[in-house]
């Protein structure tokens, strides 16, 4: 038992990081996903780095089967029940639009059809209370329906279960009861208890959906784990940035449709750790996307609501930005002007330089004109480049545009990083932040390369690469905690406030929260509970989430006056304005437990071979429109506090860092690369 | 005029300036009290230069687009060049000054750059829809017949001096309005919108230069104007005309008020000529010529050239005309609340003109307005007075390639969002009884129209009923041969001795227990409903949305 193992299974590879604690050291493997069987893939990368099963002591991965079942529309046939009256609502979809010169406007294509959801009688008032008892009759049809017709998962939605659960959990007994465990029941006020009847039905049919597929995956991977000898239990990563057991997200599978990237912003919060630092901006930069997440005070930027293809999703997620831009971003003349993107040329044919067929130029193909793209070490020299074919792109737009070539090259690259910069801006704004009290963390295959020119737009003096930036989503993950988010209405104007209730449901929620970690087996000293309340100026809609001290917080004879300052405090720094003597709302609180972060002890990070081996050949590289002899080093030769001026590049397996004329690199004790900006550094 | 700049620069400022105006509207949107702001997207921002052109603009509601300069300008008229002083800001909501209604107000104030010397240049301004603003009736009245009955009316004039709050008037603003606190609040995020872009653009002129961003705004807009025009080109030259009418100006409820559109397309420049309209009317159905400019764009823009990006070039190849004194064109002291009823129609009239032109991106017309529902009243729960103002979903019109969708906001509400029921029930005295898609009222055609809504309350307590429901004289039109959606239909008290049908309503009182079922309108079908393909009747009578009955009008042609 030596292996603490984190897997990231991602659309084209499965990546693998492992840290041994016996030596400390870190270890790192990909292979091709596999979809059919995943597991395939699974074993195959972990076979790079582990040699048995048994000896792993702890084995968490994050997993897209949910997320793909929805995409591609492979999901579990839904049945759904709703209160009378309010059959539509799901097709409704609350009537909005978010393009607004579109003529032809669609909205998604709901994941149940009208004819697949059925009504039953039985109504509550927004207190909760009964006007009109369940109609079990109707439940029973919809079960017999269910069995009749072959459904593989009913999701029930009642208004205002989130008040009064009795005619859900009624329901769902029956439902149960008629149909067996084959047939998943999921309730609406289990999956979301918040008001907004079409997001807490979307959440829920989300999880219909997508659940039975969820399940079977856990179940088979943790069998084949268990055939190979594996003797812990697999965990999985949720879309909040915690991990739980993979028992428990059989029983809550929704929360880990959004997994995947998750664990770069939770290897953001590590890396930030370790560096010191309380806030990064992390740029997760691939051939085809760009993320964007925040870490903010030392934790990941959780947004209370998002969405999944379109469809809302009521729970907590780390708030990731794709942005329009990538290194598959085209770049084409339009009325004589030059655009980057967001067009992208995808996987297939992808950059010209790919040699797949693709002509029109993009970032990718721009970095390779000017020499920042080491051809014979892309993606790990995995993959060869067609240099020739790169050139050919960008010379036939330099033409259309009367440009020089290399001008072009890299004006693609400055306004693709000019376009990044200014959504990094906006987002950061968005907390009230400037991006100048951020360190900025690049990872995935094209962050390193665009990263300084990027901090450079945006006032940021400090790049970090960590190590395996290619695996960083997987890093990140073993250093995760497990966490629990649970939440309760709770709508008062701030004059009606009952103080003793607010600190009852929170002490409610806190011991609920203490009893499900210690179910995932996090000792009751190890566990840290945080509690909030979501806010907002009488009139308004949006809420902003105000910290609370403790569960006894509201107790204090002082609360509400503290409480509405800390939200105007808030509030300033949001939006830079407030309105202290305006009355206030409560509306949802909410409570995280937090615990069992791994005792992660690396040894200090060592290069492989000398430092003589570092130095690699010397190449020309355009930077600011001139040729530099630019060294080109091998990363894992590094040795720690190596020091080193720009020009260079860094190449690695999964990864290419650009360092510029004007900027340094120092490696750091933990093997990062750390990158400042300006020549007086 | 200005100094030359070269590609690669131009496009990194086109997209500086408009991520500036975009974090302007984040800004605003973001904190802002209302739905109508944050959701509608009833706001506009822009960046002008020292001459009052748009360096930069954002909007939510396109109809806004390209008016704000008139704010800064017609200050300039008044009270001369010199009137701009750092740390000033200003506001203004004269609605034949801005053109729409007084509920939106326009928040402006001066650049000036940092330093001993600062100097001037250019403005920010933002037009964001305000809760009240004191008319007669709570929430904007549906019978006002004069501007003096709508609300606060404010020429240009400072709500900040040097920086500091002109308390003054601010006291003066908060006595005149419903809800002093949302109203304040939202103007504190428009000035909060302010600063943000008064940063953002010194940030942009500080880094390249005054001459190096106006030389490349001017790029920039010389280059959408191209792409204008070779869309414009690409169209058969010709005159295309389109009528349709408006039910009424809610005080004479029997007399329709017309609209045609006639659009002339020569080369590679388009007009719109709205001069054959009723004459200004009575109530509230008026608007200042701005807002019928606006209504036109957003028409040309939907069907012409959606993929060109929008700036201060978009719309120099496209000309509208209009008559003062028209109901789209209109003087004081015209009556303004319900300014944007004629411009959905319009909106839907320049479709429907070019579609002879575009028959395979035109679409039929859809159910049109807001169909706004209002309650007011003291809810007897907690003593509090209360307003609720709901729009409501309709079905869109069919084309060429695809079905109309069903229960989707009206053009005019940008992203709007409907009411959870859970929300509406928390807040106010009334129950939601019915939620459901209207089956059968989408426009039967080749392709169908979508279908409408139908949402049903019980009222709880005691309270005042308003309603602005449009568009039952001419329903949503099918093209080419499709059918027309069914007309929209309010019914009070359904299946009880005191049913009443109607479709507007000035604070009509209404008793606890009474029912409103309100039903809108569907979109047009297009083309001849006998080439559906069989199989989508089919479809679409398993998921019940066209009833057995409904089905038969898809009959093919016997022969």
């Amino acid at each position: 038992m030596r292996y603490r193992v984190a897997m990231d299974i991602g659309g084209t590879f499965t990546d693998v990081v492992a840290h041994d604690e016996r030596s400390g050291e870190y270890l790192a493997a990909k292979a091709p996903t596999t979809p059919g069987d995943l597991a395939e893939g699974v074993f195959a990368a972990l076979g790079r780095v582990v040699d048995e099963p048994g000896d792993i002591s702890f084995f968490v991965h994050g997993t897209t089967q949910g997320l793909n079942a929805l995409l591609e529309r492979k999901g579990a046939r839904t049945l759904l029940l709703t209160t009378a009256g309010m059959r539509d609502v799901y097709q409704i979809a609350r009537g909005n639009r978010d393009r607004m010169f579109e003529l032809h406007y669609r909205k998604p294509v709901p994941l149940v059809g009208r004819a697949d959801t059925v009504e039953a009688g039985g109504r509550l008032d927004w207190r909760g209370n009964e006007l009109h008892p369940l109609d079990e009759d109707a439940v029973r049809a919809a079960a017999r329906r269910a069995r009749a017709e072959g459904f593989d998962a009913v999701a029930v939605c009642f208004l205002f279960s989130y008040v009064n659960p009795a005619h859900e959990l009624r329901a769902g007994e029956i439902l149960a009861g008629e149909l067996g465990e084959d047939t998943m029941v999921v309730l609406s006020h289990q999956v979301a208890p918040e008001w907004r009847e079409y997001e807490r039905t979307s959440s829920a049919v989300l999880e219909a959906y997508t659940g039975p597929v969820v399940r079977r995956y856990l179940s088979r991977i943790e069998k084949r784990f268990a055939e190979r000898g594996l003797a812990v239990p697999v965990q999985v990563m949720q879309s909040s940035g915690g991990i739980v057991n993979a028992a428990f997200a059989r029983r809550h599978p929704l929360q880990t449709l959004l997994s995947g990237p998750v664990g770069g912003t939770m290897g953001g919060v590590a890396a930030a750790d370790l560096l010191g630092h309380r806030n990064a901006i992390c740029v997760d930069m691939g051939g085809t996307s760009f993320d964007v997440s925040l870490v903010l005070n030392g934790r990941p930027n959780i947004a209370n609501q998002g969405a999944a293809d379109g469809f809302p999703v009521l729970m907590p997620l780390v708030d990731l930005h794709t942005i329009g831009a990538g290194g598959g971003s085209i770049a084409y003349a339009e009325a004589g002007g030059l655009r980057v993107g967001p067009e992208s040329a995808g996987a297939m044919p992808g950059p010209a330089c790919y040699g797949r067929g693709g002509t029109r130029p993009t970032v990718t193909d721009a970095n390779v004109v000017l020499g920042r793209v080491d051809p014979d070490w892309f993606a790990g020299g995995h993959m060869s480049l067609d240099v020739d074919a790169a050139h050919r792109a960008v010379a036939s737009l330099a033409t259309e545009l009367g440009m020089d070539r290399l001008d072009l090259a890299a004006g693609i690259c400055d306004v693709a990083n000019a376009k990044m910069a200014q959504a990094i801006r906006t987002l950061t704004v968005e907390h009230g932040l400037e991006p100048r009290e951020f360190t900025l963390l690049a990872f995935g295959g094209a962050g390193p390369m665009h990263a300084v020119e990027i901090a450079r737009e945006l006032g940021v003096a400090e790049v970090v690469v960590p190590r395996f930036p290619g695996a960083f989503s997987a890093w990140g993950m073993l250093g995760t905690e497990v966490r629990r988010d649970l939440t309760r209405q709770f709508f008062t104007p701030g004059a009606d406030l009952d103080r003793e209730a607010m600190a009852a449901a929170l002490a409610e929620l806190e011991a609920a929260c203490r009893s499900e970690l210690a179910e995932q087996g996090v000792e009751a000293a190890d566990c840290r509970v945080e509690h909030a309340v979501d806010m907002r100026y009488e009139g308004q809609d949006y809420t902003l989430t105000v910290p609370l001290r403790g569960a006894d917080e509201p107790g204090d004879a002082d609360f509400a006056a503290v409480v509405a300052a800390r939200f105007a405090g808030l509030h300033e720094r949001r939006y830079g304005h407030a309105t202290p003597e305006a009355p206030v709302e409560f509306v949802t609180v909410r409570t995280t437990g937090l615990g069992g972060r791994p005792d992660a002890a690396a040894r200090a990070y060592a290069p492989e071979g000398t430092e003589a081996e570092a130095l690699a050949p010397v190449k020309s590289v355009t930077f600011g429109g001139r040729g530099y002899d630019t060294l080109v080093l091998r990363r894992e030769r590094l040795a720690a506090g190596q020091f080193l001026a720009g020009p260079a590049v860094i190449v690695e397996a999964t990864s290419t860092t650009v360092v510029p004329p004007d900027a340094t690199v120092t490696v750091d004790d933990h093997g990062f690369l750390v990158i400042k900006i300006g020549a007086a550094a | 005029m200005s100094a030359p700049v070269d590609t690669v620069t131009t496009e990194i400022i086109r997209n500086a300036l408009l991520q500036a105006a975009e974090d302007m509207n984040t800004t605003l949107i973001r904190s802002a009290y209302t739905p109508t702001i944050y959701e509608a997207k009833d706001c506009a921002v822009a960046l002008l230069d020292r001459e009052h052109h748009v360096l930069g603009q954002s909007s939510g509601l396109p109809i806004f687009l390209g008016n704000l300069e008139e704010c800064t300008r017609d200050t300039e008229r008044r009270y001369g060049a010199d009137v701009w002083r750092s740390g000033d800001v200003w506001v203004l909501n004269d609605s034949y000054i801005g053109g729409t209604h007084l509920n939106d107000v326009t928040v402006f104030a001066p650049v000036f750059t940092e330093g001993e010397a600062p100097e001037l240049i250019g403005f920010t301004a933002s037009r964001a829809h305000w809760i009240d603003v004191g008319s007669k009736d709570p929430g904007g009245s549906m019978d006002s017949t004069s501007i003096h009955q709508e609300g606060l009316r404010m020429g240009p004039v400072k709500i900040y001096e040097g920086g500091e709050p002109c308390v003054l008037m601010h006291d003066l603003i908060a006595r005149n309005v419903r809800f002093p606190h949302p109203t304040l609040g939202d103007m504190r995020a428009q000035v909060a919108c302010a600063r943000t872009g008064a940063k953002r653009m010194l940030e942009i002129v500080g880094r390249w230069g005054m001459d190096t961003v106006l030389a490349a705004r001017d790029a920039i807009f010389t280059q959408t104007e191209a792409l204008e025009r070779a869309a414009i080109a690409a169209l058969p030259d010709g005159v295309y005309e389109a009528t349709g009418s408006l039910d009424n100006d809610g005080i004479e409820l029997d007399r329709p008020l017309h609209v045609t559109v006639r659009v002339e397309i020569r080369g590679d420049r388009m007009t719109m000529d709205l001069t054959e309209c009723a004459d200004q009317a009575t109530g509230p159905v008026n608007c200042g010529a701005a807002q019928a400019v606006g209504a036109c764009r957003v028409g040309y823009k939907l069907l012409v050239s959606g993929e060109v990006p929008l700036n201060g070039g978009s719309f120099r190849p496209l000309e509208v005309l209009t008559r003062p004194g028209s109901m789209l064109a209109a003087v004081e002291p015209a009556a303004c609340q319900y300014y944007y009823s004629h411009l959905g129609l319009v909106i839907d009239l320049v479709v429907c003109a070019l579609a002879p032109a575009m028959p395979d991106r035109a679409a039929a017309a859809s159910y049109g307005d807001s169909m706004i529902v209002q309650f007011t009243g003291l809810d007897p729960r907690n003593g509090r007075l209360f307003v609720s103002q709901e729009a409501t979903v309709g079905g869109w019109g069919a084309w060429a390639a695809q079905d109309g969708e069903s229960c989707l906001i009206n053009n005019v509400n940008g992203s709007l969002r409907d009411m959870p029921v859970e929300v509406l029930e928390t807040l106010f005295p009334v129950q939601v009884t019915q939620y459901a898609i209207r089956p059968d009222s989408g426009g039967a055609g080749r392709t169908r129209g979508g279908h409408g809504v139908v949402r049903e309350y019980r009222f709880e307590a005691d309270q005042d009923l308003s309603l602005w429901w449009e568009r039952s004289v001419t329903p949503a039109w099918g093209l080419f041969g499709g059918a027309d959606g069914a007309a929209p239909r309010v019914v009070l008290n359904p299946g009880r001795p005191d049913e009443r049908h109607l479709l507007k309503a000035n604070a009509l009182p209404v008793r606890a227990g009474d029912v409103l079922r309100c039903e809108s309108g569907g979109g047009g079908g297009y083309g001849p409903a006998a080439e559906r393909d069989q199989d989508a009747v089919a479809r679409d009578l398993a998921q019940g949305l066209v009833s057995a009955q409904g089905a038969a009008r898809y009959a093919p042609a016997q022969g």
